[in-house]
């Protein structure tokens, strides 16, 4: 599969720290890999680098197979960046502000009126068009900022934390946007808190810590890095001691605890788990209300790999 | 074309400003040129004279008398030295003029009796002797060849009454001078606050974080994006100028299409360069808006008040003037003002106007090396 980045032992110091960590990665033609890690885990910074806003102190960065600076234009020219803060003219409309940034690429008029038209419709903001930003949700303007990033119709798009502080309808819109930019052929750098969004969306995926890569695959692969397989919640009314020593004792189970009328149990493997607790819950007559079981996470995975939460 | 048209929409955004400042400088330049309207005619002044006669008024007295009640407001005191001092004192009487008793008999016998006078030695107090010299000068003088009381105080009054012809020698339209001066210095505070509002508001736009990084990321040249963006700057300064002469030659009419508007408007168009590269100063220096708003009032009416621009350089304390020296409207207002009283357009003449607009020239190329300093200097921190 061809490249589109190639990122070699990238390295990049603020003083004495070390926001990226020799960090070698590519992303492939066509496929939306998801950036994941905390705050100052070194995402941005790395975006940062590729996109030669900041000099970096060592290694390579290459796009489309040619080495990038800040000359570049001919790269420059298919790529697309959606930044984590909204960035656009408060004086201008809707129209206008997606008619500024995409005539920063686009000369021809027509072409543009064409792209222009095109980007509202996969943002959602036709009816907007003579809007302010002034007089936008939070949502509607997220949505303005990423149609101002890619209406040139680039080849190559960063999203930086796009949905941000955004209600569930223009998430759901701006989600459905990405995986249409993706069918028509983009190649997508996605970086985001949000896990669930990153499992929907992504190809592959690069988790860092402190400017480093602690794991990288697929969702499923980084999934299998888990000592555990399944984690199972209960509502249970005032539970005793002697009953979830009991339960520490089933097969699988990794660790057991009791907190505000729940019960948490982590199975290392096997998929009947909850049927033999069922079952053991209705022979001890304790009554139970809500029971919840899902896979593990990719937080899950970090939380492992890191001993923290991706959101710390 | 794509920066120019977006320029000129968020320019427009910014049109209430604009019409804001227009609106005053109309306003109040208007209202100055009515209120200062200091006339140039010829009017003779009259000194204020308290006459203490001893003598009996007839005669030669009593002409000497007429004549300064003619030419001088006579004043009326009460009669006593301690309030005539009071009077001299307070300034209520400028000359006081002590006729002694017996003063027509001993003039007519040849005698030469002394007028004593007081005064209070300024400039109508002179006016106020002049005219007593002259009558007693002529008394003297005809006295010699005439007899006769009667035939020598018709000989004199009919020398005096001949008054004087004054013409102006000068060909000036000096209320018109006075007019343009008012009203371009008045504009110094439109053009400053306008310029430097409007340029850093959209420096500002352009310069918002992710706006400028976006420009940056783009394929246009980032050089190129500067220089559109400075070039779509000075139009706009250019215009706002041109508007300025336009509606000053509506406002003050045809000295501006005299030499004397040439050089009005060279000098407003060099204020008008210092404005933009203040504007350029501040619009790199500093990025909100709350910030560049509050600034701008402080720069424009700051300086306009110390420099002159509301009430004439002449009114202001010497100290005011001398902080005044180390702000480009100074310059800018000190040269209108020599311009209302510029009659000949030599080197000699010009070389006042040359070197204040060499120091407004000096201020461009300041503000010039600073905001090129603050721009390399944020560019290195990033």
């Amino acid at each position: 599969m061809k490249n589109i980045i190639e990122v070699k032992n990238l390295t990049k110091t603020y003083k004495r720290l070390k926001a990226v960590d020799n960090l070698t990665f590519e992303v492939h033609e066509g496929e939306i890999l998801g950036l994941l890690g905390p705050n100052g885990s070194g995402k941005t910074t790395t975006i940062n680098c590729i996109l030669s806003l900041l000099k970096y102190d060592a290694g390579s960065i290459s796009i489309f197979g040619r080495e990038m600076q800040p000359n570049a234009y001919d790269i420059k020219k298919e790529i697309g960046v959606v930044f984590q803060e909204v960035a656009v003219f408060e004086e201008l409309n809707v129209y206008d502000n997606i008619d500024y940034f995409c005539g920063l690429y686009i000369q021809d008029k027509k072409v543009r009126k064409t792209y222009i038209k095109e980007a509202l419709e996969l943002v959602g903001l036709e009816e907007f068009q003579k809007f302010y930003p002034k007089q936008l949700s939070g949502g509607l303007l997220r949505r303005l900022n990423i149609a101002c990033g890619i209406a040139h119709k680039p080849k190559l798009i960063f999203l930086d934390e796009p949905t941000v502080a955004v209600d569930p309808q223009s998430r759901n819109n701006i989600l459905d946007g990405i995986q249409t930019l993706r069918k028509k052929g983009a190649t997508i750098i996605y970086t985001t808190h949000y896990m669930e969004e990153v499992e929907m969306l992504c190809d592959r995926i690069l988790i860092l810590d402190k400017g480093k890569i602690l794991a990288s695959g697929t969702n499923d692969a980084l999934k299998a890095l888990a000592h555990i397989e399944e984690k199972v919640s209960i509502e249970v009314m005032d539970l005793e001691e002697t009953y979830i020593e009991k339960i520490q004792k089933f097969k699988n189970v990794e660790e057991v605890s009791y907190q505000n009328n729940l019960l948490f149990i982590t199975y290392k493997k096997g998929n009947n788990n909850v049927t033999e607790l069922i079952d053991y819950l209705k022979e001890e007559g304790i009554h139970y209300n809500k029971i919840y079981s899902e896979r593990p996470t990719l937080n899950d995975v970090f939380l492992e790999l890191t001993g923290k939460e991706l959101r710390d | 074309m794509t920066v120019f048209k977006t320029f000129l929409k968020v320019l427009n955004k910014y049109k209430g400003t604009l019409i804001l400042y227009t609106v005053i400088l109309i306003f109040f330049a208007g209202f100055n040129i009515e209120t200062n309207d200091t006339g140039t005619d010829f009017v003779s002044s009259k000194p204020d004279v308290l006459i203490v006669n001893q003598d009996e008024e007839v005669g030669i007295t009593k002409s000497l008398v007429h004549y300064m009640e003619d030419h001088s407001n006579m004043v009326a005191i009460k009669d006593t030295e301690e309030a005539r001092d009071d009077a001299l004192f307070y300034r209520d009487v400028n000359y006081i003029i002590y006729i002694p008793a017996h003063y027509r008999e001993d003039f007519l016998a040849g005698k030469n009796p002394v007028i004593v006078v007081k005064s209070t030695g300024d400039y109508q107090s002179s006016l106020a002797e002049l005219l007593l010299t002259r009558y007693l000068k002529l008394a003297e003088f005809y006295q010699i060849i005439e007899v006769n009381e009667d035939a020598l105080i018709e000989q004199i009054e009919t020398t005096l009454s001949k008054e004087p012809v004054v013409e102006m020698t000068s060909h000036l339209d000096r209320n018109q001078l006075e007019k343009a001066t008012r009203y371009f210095n008045f504009a110094n505070y439109c053009i400053l606050a306008g310029c430097i509002y409007v340029v850093c508001f959209i420096l500002s736009s352009f310069k918002t974080k992710g706006v400028h990084k976006r420009t940056i990321i783009s394929s246009t040249n980032y050089k190129t994006f500067n220089r559109k963006l400075l070039l779509s700057n000075a139009l706009f300064a250019f215009v706002l100028w041109a508007f300025y002469i336009v509606l000053g030659i509506i406002l003050v009419g045809d000295v501006l299409l005299s030499m004397h508007g040439i050089f009005y408007a060279i000098n407003s168009f060099l204020f008008t360069l210092c404005a933009l590269t203040i504007a350029f100063l501040i619009g790199n220096a500093i990025a909100n808006k709350n910030a560049i708003s509050g600034l701008v009032n402080v720069i424009a009416l700051g300086s306009s008040f110390l420099c002159g621009a509301f009430v004439p350089m002449e009114w202001l304390p010497d100290k005011v003037l001398a902080i005044a020296h180390i702000l480009p409207s100074y310059w800018y207002i000190k040269t209108n003002e020599y311009l209302k009283g510029l009659e000949v357009f030599d080197m000699d003449a010009l070389k006042p106007i040359i070197c204040n607009m060499g120091v407004i020239v000096v201020f461009i190329v300041i503000f010039i090396i600073l905001t090129n300093f603050i721009s390399h200097k944020k560019q290195i921190q990033k």
